[in-house]
C-alpha cells in the first residue's frame, strides 16, 4: 500500500536528517568547531562534546519526540487538530508539579543525580495528568470541541495561578521557577537524557499498538462503539500516555511551546496515513524539530544562545504558514 | 428462529426530552425491514438503540439474547450499524476505512490476515469502490465517500446489518446498485434494518416500521395495503401510493 | 628570646604548609563543602554582588567570566559572559576551564555543573549580615587575609551617610519599591536594614517578609513621605489607583535613581557604603522640606 511506503519513506528521511543534525550540534557552541578539533588532546573540549553537546542535541531529540507524540495523541484522541499538550492543561499542570516539587524539597544536596531526575518528572508527571483530568472533567467529556478547547483554556489559567501563588508563597523559588519556564535545553545531560528515552520508548509503544482504535475513533465515536471497540478503557490509557509524554518532556526541559501543535501538522502535509504510522512520524518530526531548534539556537548568535521557544514557533510557524499559503487553492481542507 | 431483533417498552430521553416512548417492535431475520416516519420521529434513535449504543429504558433482544449479555466485539461480529452523515477519517485511504469494519474480528496487535483482506476487497468491489482504494477519503465526493462507507459496513460480514439513511448523495444507478447489493444480502440469510426518507425505495422492502413522534404506529408487509394506509395518515395524508408496474411509488398529493 | 621567636615562626610556616597540602574547605549557602587543593586562580562569577566582591578583594585578575549582567568595576565588562544568573551557558562556562564557579543557590544550573565535575559555591546574600558572611566566606576562598575590612569600610561609610542626616529624618516615613510588580524593601532585606541605619521609618512592616508583593492601595493607606522608585519601574507610578493624590506624588517627594544608582541600591556587595550616600542624599534633597 502506498500509504505505508510513503511513511516508510518519511521515516527514513526523517531519521537521516535527525542523524545530520546530531553531526551538526556536536560541532556548534560557544567555543564553535574548535572542540571538536581539540577533543583528542584537550580534557575539557571532550568534556564539552561528550557531556555537554550531544546529550543535550540528542535529549532535545527525545523531548521534541516526546512532545510531537503528545501531540499526535492529543489531536487523535479529541479529534480536533488543534489539540495540543498545552491547550488541555496537562503542560500547565506539569509546571505546577515541578513548582511544588521546588517548593517543597528545594535544591537539596542530598538528592542523587537520578533521584533528583526521576523525582522531578513524577512530579510533573502527576500535575499532568491533574491538568488533563480536570480539562476532561470540565468539559464533560470530549463531545464537544469548543468545549473541550475551553476548558483546556480555563484550565490552563487556573493553574498557572496556582503556580503564581506557589512561587510568591516561598519566593526562594521564583527565580528557579522563571529559569525553568524559559524553556531550555541547555540543562540536559545524560541521566536527563535516559530517563526520557526509556518514557518515549514506553509512551511511542503503548501509543502505537493503539492506533487501530484512534483510526476507529475518527469515524465517530458510535460508529467505534459500534465496532466493538473499548473506547473508555483505551481513553484512560491514552490520557495517561498523554501526560506522562508531555511530563517527562517539560519536567527536563521546561515550557517549550508549539512543537506538540506542529509535528502532526507537518506530518500529515507530508504523508496521510493510519494512526500507528501517524504517532510514530509525529514523534520523528517533533524530535527533528527541536533539535534543530536547539541548534539553531546555540549556533546564530554564537558564543550566546537564543530562547529554544522562540526557534521552534519561528522553524514550524514558517513552514505551516507556507503549507496554509500554497494551499489557498479551493478544494483543500487546510 | 423468526426475529432477529426484538425489543420490549424502549424508553429514550436525550436532553430531558423524550424520544422514543415504550416502543415494541420485531425485526424478522433474513428480512429486509426499513423504518419510516416524518422528521423527528425518532427513527435514527430507535437504530441507535437496536445497535446498542443508547442508554434506554426496557429490552432489546439480539438473536433471542438480551443485548447487555452480548460481549462488545462478540456483539460487534454480529450486529453493524452505519450512522447518518459520518464526518472525518479524512487522512485514511479508501481501503484503510473499509478495513475498519475488520476490527472485530482483529485481535490486539495482530496485523490483517488473509481473510481481513478478502473481505475488504469484496465489499470495495461490492460498492464499486475498488478502484480507488488508494485514494485518501478527504479528496472523494459525497456520493464516492457513501459509498465507502457502506463497504466499512459490509466488511463486517455481519448477520445483522443497521443503515440510517444509506442512499445519502447516492445518485439514482448507485441507487439501484444499493437496492441489488441489500437483496443479495437477504438472499444470503442476513437481516437487513435501514431507515431511509426516500418512501419510494423503502417500499422495496419485505417489512415496512412506521413511525410517529416516538411511537411505533403501524409494523407491517410492504406489499399490504394496510401500510400504505398507515403511510400516508402518518404524513398527515400530503402523499399518496400509487402501483407503478411491480413497484410503487410515493408522490406528493 | 631570639630562638623563641625563631621557633615560633618555625612553627607558623610549618601549619601554614599544612593547610596549604591540605588544601582548602570552603562551605557554601546550601551546607555543600567544597574541597580546593589551593585557592582557586580561574574563577568565573555569575552573581554581580559576588563579582564585585571579588574584585573589591584585589583579586580582579582571576575572573574568567562572568554573568551579563555584571558590569562593575569597568574591566570586568571585557570578559567573556557565561549567560544570565537563571540562564547559565552551560558550555561556556565549562570551555572557561574554572577552579570554581560562584553562582546564586536559586540557580537551575547549579546541579548541571556539579554533574560536569565542576566546584560550585552557591551564595545568595539577602540581608547585611547574609552580605558580611559571604564577604567573609570569599576571602577565605581567596586566601586575602582581613576581609572583614571591608565591611568595616561599608559599616563607617553607613554611619558617616547616617550622621550626614539632620534628625529629622528621623521621622520621615519611606517606601522602596525595588522591582516592578509592587515588590518593596521589607524590614528584613539589606535594604531595609540599610534605610534602617540611616534612621528612616520603613512603612512595610517586618511582618509581611524581606521582598514582599505589596498592594498599592497599601501604600495609599500608609501614606509615607517619601517615595524611592527606579527608573525603570516609575513609569505609570501617577496613573495607579489613589496614587496621584498621595502627599508625596502632589509634593513630588520621590526619588527616582538611575540605572547606575538602582544597580549600586540592589547588590549586596561591596558598594553598599555608596548605597547608603545615594540613599542619604535622596533623603535629604526630596524627604525634608
Amino acid at each position: 500500500m502506498s500509504g505505508a511506503r510513503h511513511s516508510l519513506w518519511l521515516a527514513c528521511a526523517l531519521l537521516v536528517a535527525a542523524a545530520a543534525v546530531l553531526l551538526l550540534g556536536a560541532g556548534v557552541g560557544s567555543t564553535g568547531f574548535d572542540s571538536v578539533l581539540n577533543a583528542h588532546n584537550d580534557p575539557v573540549a571532550w568534556q564539552i562534546l561528550w557531556d555537554i553537546r550531544l546529550p543535550r542535541t540528542l535529549g532535545a531529540w527525545v523531548a521534541g519526540g516526546l512532545l510531537g507524540l503528545a501531540g499526535a495523541v492529543a489531536q487523535g484522541l479529541f479529534r480536533n487538530p488543534l489539540a495540543d499538550p498545552y491547550l488541555l492543561g496537562s503542560a500547565s499542570g506539569a509546571a505546577l508539579g515541578v513548582a511544588l516539587a521546588l517548593a517543597l524539597f528545594g535544591t537539596s544536596p542530598f538528592a542523587t543525580q537520578w533521584l533528583v531526575r526521576l523525582g522531578l518528572t513524577s512530579a510533573a508527571f502527576a500535575g499532568a495528568v491533574l491538568g488533563v483530568v480536570l480539562t476532561l472533567a470540565l468539559a464533560k467529556g470530549v463531545q464537544h470541541t469548543l468545549r473541550l478547547l475551553l476548558a483546556g483554556v480555563i484550565v490552563g489559567v487556573v493553574l498557572g495561578a496556582g503556580r503564581d501563588l506557589v512561587t510568591i508563597a516561598s519566593p526562594d523559588t521564583l527565580q528557579a521557577m522563571q529559569g525553568f519556564m524559559l524553556g531550555s535545553t541547555g540543562f540536559v545531560g545524560w541521566a536527563a537524557c535516559g530517563v526520557m528515552a526509556a518514557m518515549l520508548l514506553v509512551a511511542v509503544l503503548v501509543a502505537a499498538s493503539l492506533g487501530r482504535v484512534l483510526d476507529g475513533l475518527a469515524l465517530g465515536e458510535s460508529t467505534a462503539l459500534s465496532l466493538g471497540l473499548p473506547l473508555g478503557a483505551v481513553r484512560g490509557v491514552l490520557v495517561a500516555v498523554l501526560a506522562l509524554a508531555t511530563g517527562a518532556a517539560v519536567a527536563q526541559t521546561g515550557l517549550i511551546a508549539f512543537v506538540g501543535l506542529a509535528s502532526p501538522h507537518l506530518v500529515r502535509s507530508i504523508v496521510k496515513t493510519t494512526h500507528a504510522r501517524l504517532l510514530v512520524l509525529s514523534a520523528l518530526m517533533g524530535g527533528l524539530l527541536l533539535m534543530a531548534a536547539d541548534v539553531l539556537a546555540r549556533w546564530i548568535i554564537a558564543p550566546q544562545e537564543l530562547p529554544v521557544g522562540v526557534l521552534t514557533a519561528v522553524l514550524g510557524g514558517s513552514y505551516l504558514l507556507w503549507l496554509m499559503h500554497r494551499r489557498r487553492r479551493p478544494g483543500s481542507a487546510l | 428462529m423468526k426475529h432477529a431483533l426484538h425489543t420490549t417498552g424502549i424508553g429514550v430521553s436525550l436532553g430531558g426530552t423524550p424520544v422514543l416512548h415504550s416502543v415494541d417492535v420485531a425485526f424478522e431475520a433474513s428480512r429486509w425491514t426499513s423504518v419510516v416516519g416524518p422528521n423527528g420521529a425518532g427513527k435514527s434513535t430507535l437504530l441507535k438503540v437496536l445497535a446498542g449504543l443508547l442508554p434506554h429504558s426496557g429490552q432489546v433482544q439480539l438473536m433471542d439474547r438480551p443485548l447487555g449479555q452480548w460481549r462488545g466485539r462478540e456483539r460487534a461480529r454480529c450486529l453493524a450499524w452505519l450512522g447518518q452523515g459520518e464526518q472525518g477519517a479524512d487522512d485514511l485511504s479508501v481501503w484503510d476505512v473499509a478495513m475498519l469494519g475488520r476490527l472485530p474480528h482483529q485481535p490486539w496487535l495482530v496485523p490483517p490476515s488473509h481473510a481481513d483482506r478478502v473481505a475488504v476487497e469484496q465489499a470495495l468491489r461490492a460498492t464499486q469502490a475498488w478502484d480507488w482504494r488508494e485514494r485518501p477519503l478527504g479528496a472523494l465526493s459525497g456520493g464516492e465517500r457513501q459509498r465507502v462507507l457502506l463497504a466499512r459496513l459490509l466488511a463486517v460480514d455481519a448477520d445483522v446489518l443497521l443503515m440510517d439513511e444509506p442512499l445519502a448523495n447516492l445518485d439514482p444507478p448507485h441507487q439501484a446498485d444499493w437496492l441489488l447489493l441489500v437483496r443479495e444480502l437477504v438472499a444470503q440469510g442476513k437481516t437487513v434494518v435501514s431507515v431511509l426518507h426516500e418512501i419510494g425505495m423503502a417500499l422495496h422492502a419485505d417489512q415496512m416500521v412506521v413511525m410517529a413522534q416516538g411511537r411505533v404506529v403501524h409494523q407491517g408487509a410492504c406489499a399490504d395495503p394496510v401500510t400504505h394506509l398507515a403511510l400516508e395518515d402518518v404524513f398527515d395524508h400530503r402523499i399518496a401510493i400509487h402501483p407503478l408496474g411491480d413497484q410503487w411509488v410515493a408522490l406528493p398529493r | 628570646m631570639l630562638i623563641g621567636r625563631w621557633l615560633s615562626a618555625v612553627a607558623l610556616l610549618c601549619w601554614a604548609g599544612a593547610l596549604h597540602a591540605a588544601g582548602l574547605q570552603v562551605t557554601d549557602d546550601r551546607g555543600v563543602v567544597v574541597s580546593l587543593p589551593q585557592s582557586p586562580q580561574r574563577i568565573v562569577s555569575l552573581l554581580p554582588s559576588l563579582t564585585e566582591t571579588v574584585c573589591e578583594l584585589g583579586q580582579c585578575h582571576r575572573l574568567v567570566g562572568v554573568d551579563r549582567y555584571s558590569n562593575h568595576p569597568a574591566s570586568v565588562r571585557a570578559l567573556p559572559k557565561a549567560g544570565g544568573g537563571i540562564d547559565p551557558n552551560i558550555e561556556a562556562i565549562v570551555a572557561l576551564k574554572p577552579d570554581v564557579v560562584l553562582m546564586a543557590t536559586s540557580s537551575r544550573g547549579v546541579q548541571r555543573l556539579e554533574a560536569l565535575g565542576l566546584k560550585v559555591l552557591a551564595m545568595e546574600p539577602k540581608s547585611s549580615a547574609d552580605a558580611q558572611r559571604v564577604m567573609g566566606k570569599l576571602g577565605q576562598l581567596l586566601e586575602v587575609p582581613d576581609a572583614q575590612r571591608i565591611w568595616r569600610a561599608i559599616d563607617a561609610g553607613v554611619m558617616a551617610a547616617a550622621q550626614s542626616l539632620p534628625p529629622g529624618a528621623r521621622s520621615l516615613r519611606v517606601y522602596y519599591e525595588v522591582s516592578a510588580g509592587g515588590y518593596a524593601a521589607g524590614t528584613q532585606s539589606f535594604i531595609g536594614e540599610l534605610m534602617a541605619r540611616l534612621g528612616v521609618q520603613n512603612i512595610v512592616t517586618p511582618d509581611l517578609g524581606p521582598f514582599p508583593r505589596i498592594n498599592p492601595e497599601y501604600v495609599v493607606r500608609a501614606n509615607p513621605d517619601l517615595i524611592m522608585i527606579g527608573a525603570r519601574n516609575v513609569h505609570g507610578m501617577a496613573q495607579r489607583p489613589g496614587w496621584s493624590g498621595m502627599r508625596a506624588l502632589r509634593e513630588q517627594r520621590v526619588c527616582v535613581f538611575t540605572a547606575e544608582e538602582s544597580d549600586v541600591l540592589v547588590r549586596p556587595g561591596p558598594r553598599m557604603a555608596e548605597a547608603a550616600r545615594v540613599m542619604a542624599r535622596c533623603i535629604s534633597e526630596k524627604g525634608l522640606r
